[in-house]
């Protein structure tokens, strides 16, 4: 037994990978999901939207910029299937969760830096994505991609 | 216009597919394509194999034998000879340049290689004691080489490792995995084809030797001295029995004389020893 894990040392390993990637990742996720969906709720009445803002005379106080960015890492087992996937085409299903996470985060550590500073709501919303790091774009490696999202947080003239 | 927070529960953005589920059926998907291809290519390599050049055997033979390290040894090469001069004159094997070759080995077996070469393990020397039995193996292997049953299975071996290397990469691990898998299990042959290669090998022998002394002497040694796990010949050939009860059929059907066998010669007793070096004779 041992020797025959010895033997395919690379194909045992791969497989510790692939089995460490799904627990480790699904945990991660689902942790994930549950701060977001919490975290969403207590931010919703923090107004957020893509549209250009326009405000009467003197509406305004102050308004600056926020920004918030999240990184996040495939994983092993997330690899696999995507690699699987290139196979047969279709949604890449695996990194659909990867990129909703990244972003979800990204606008709600820009809401939460907006609420730090007394901001009523949040216009000109844009997203951002890149790759990023050494490994990015390169074969036989784990990636990671950077979700950015930033706006302009304005405080209103309310008594 | 009026802002309403409100939270949206459901995610469009994610599938809800299970990520198991999804590796399910892709797996699933590889797995059928990889059995649909193996078919095929049995199919096709089965047609290809009478129709490759023997020239092309050669060359693929002069890539591949690289791996077995030994020289053409001499006394087995005198053996061999004698069995091709008493091939028929229209034989096909009269195209091939046969090698033949002792591997310092303690299987029990001796391997057909493309391009006419022959590796004789020394345990199999080891083990035979009349020049017939030799005979016999020799031209067991002179068998297959005459069916063309090393290319057809060599076919599918490659063509499954050229198909993985394609898709998993030259150094991926599940591309050595079944290189090793298929390139060493796919060289033996089926009961059909080491029968008819027992035929062919006994038909020669009795050409060679004028009679059919020693063909089944091998098998029926081997045979009884076979363990709980049997040696490899055991495991890639006909259980012995078969082929010793095939063999006495065909000698009887055909009318062969059985006579005494003659005593291996001295120079192969001397190398069957394990600790001697193999002779070396370079040969052009």
């Amino acid at each position: 037994m041992l020797e025959a894990v010895l033997g395919n040392l690379d194909i045992f390993l791969f497989l510790l990978f692939v089995v460490m990637g799904y627990s480790c990742g699904t945990i991660a996720e689902k942790r994930h999901y549950k701060s977001i969906l919490k975290r969403e709720k207590e931010l919703i009445k923090l107004m957020l939207v893509s549209a250009e803002g326009r405000f009467a005379d003197g509406a305004v106080n102050e308004s600056f910029l926020v920004s918030g960015s999240m990184v996040v890492s495939n994983d092993y087992f997330k690899r696999l299937l995507a690699i699987l996937r290139n196979f047969f085409g279709g949604r890449v299903k695996a990194y659909e969760s990867l990129i909703d996470r990244a972003r979800r985060e990204a606008m709600l550590r820009m809401k939460e830096e907006a609420a730090a500073r007394g901001a009523h709501m949040i216009v000109n919303l844009r997203l951002e994505t890149s790759t990023i790091g050494r490994s990015a774009n390169k074969k036989n490696r784990v990636g990671s991609i950077e979700a950015l999202a930033y706006g302009t947080a304005v405080v209103m003239n309310r008594p | 216009m009026k802002f309403t927070p409100k939270h949206i529960d459901e995610n469009v953005n994610v599938s809800k597919t299970h990520p198991l589920v999804e590796l399910a059926w892709l797996v699933g998907g590889m797995l059928l394509l990889a059995v649909v291809f193996y078919l095929v290519l049995g199919v096709t390599a089965d047609l290809a194999v009478a129709k490759i050049p023997i020239k092309a055997e050669v060359w693929l033979g002069e890539h591949f034998v690289d791996s077995f390290e030994a020289n053409e040894d001499e006394p087995l090469r005198r053996r061999l000879q004698t069995l091709l001069d008493n091939l028929p004159a229209d034989s096909p094997l009269h195209n091939y340049t046969f090698t033949v070759q002792l591997v310092k080995n303690k299987e029990i077996n001796a391997l057909a290689l493309p391009g006419g070469h022959i590796v004789v393990f020394s345990g199999l020397v080891e083990q035979a004691e009349s020049e017939n039995e030799l005979a016999m193996v020799l031209a067991h292997e002179l068998g297959h080489f005459a069916h063309r049953d090393h290319l057809e299975r060599l076919g599918r071996g490659l063509g499954l490792t050229v198909a993985t290397m394609l898709v998993f990469g030259e150094d991926s691990a599940v591309s050595r995995l079944v290189s090793n898998l298929f390139l060493v299990t796919e060289s033996s042959y089926s009961r059909q084809q080491e029968s008819e290669a027992d035929r062919f090998g006994l038909d020669l022998l009795v050409s060679s030797y004028g009679h059919a002394g020693g063909a089944a002497d091998f098998f029926a040694r081997v045979g009884k001295k076979a363990g709980s796990r049997g040696p490899y010949l055991l495991a890639s050939h006909p259980h012995p029995d078969d082929r010793i009860e095939e063999l006495q059929r065909l000698i009887r059907e055909n009318g062969y004389p059985v006579e005494m066998t003659t005593p291996l010669g001295d120079d192969l007793l001397a190398e069957a020893e394990p600790e001697q070096e193999v002779e070396t004779a370079v040969e052009k």
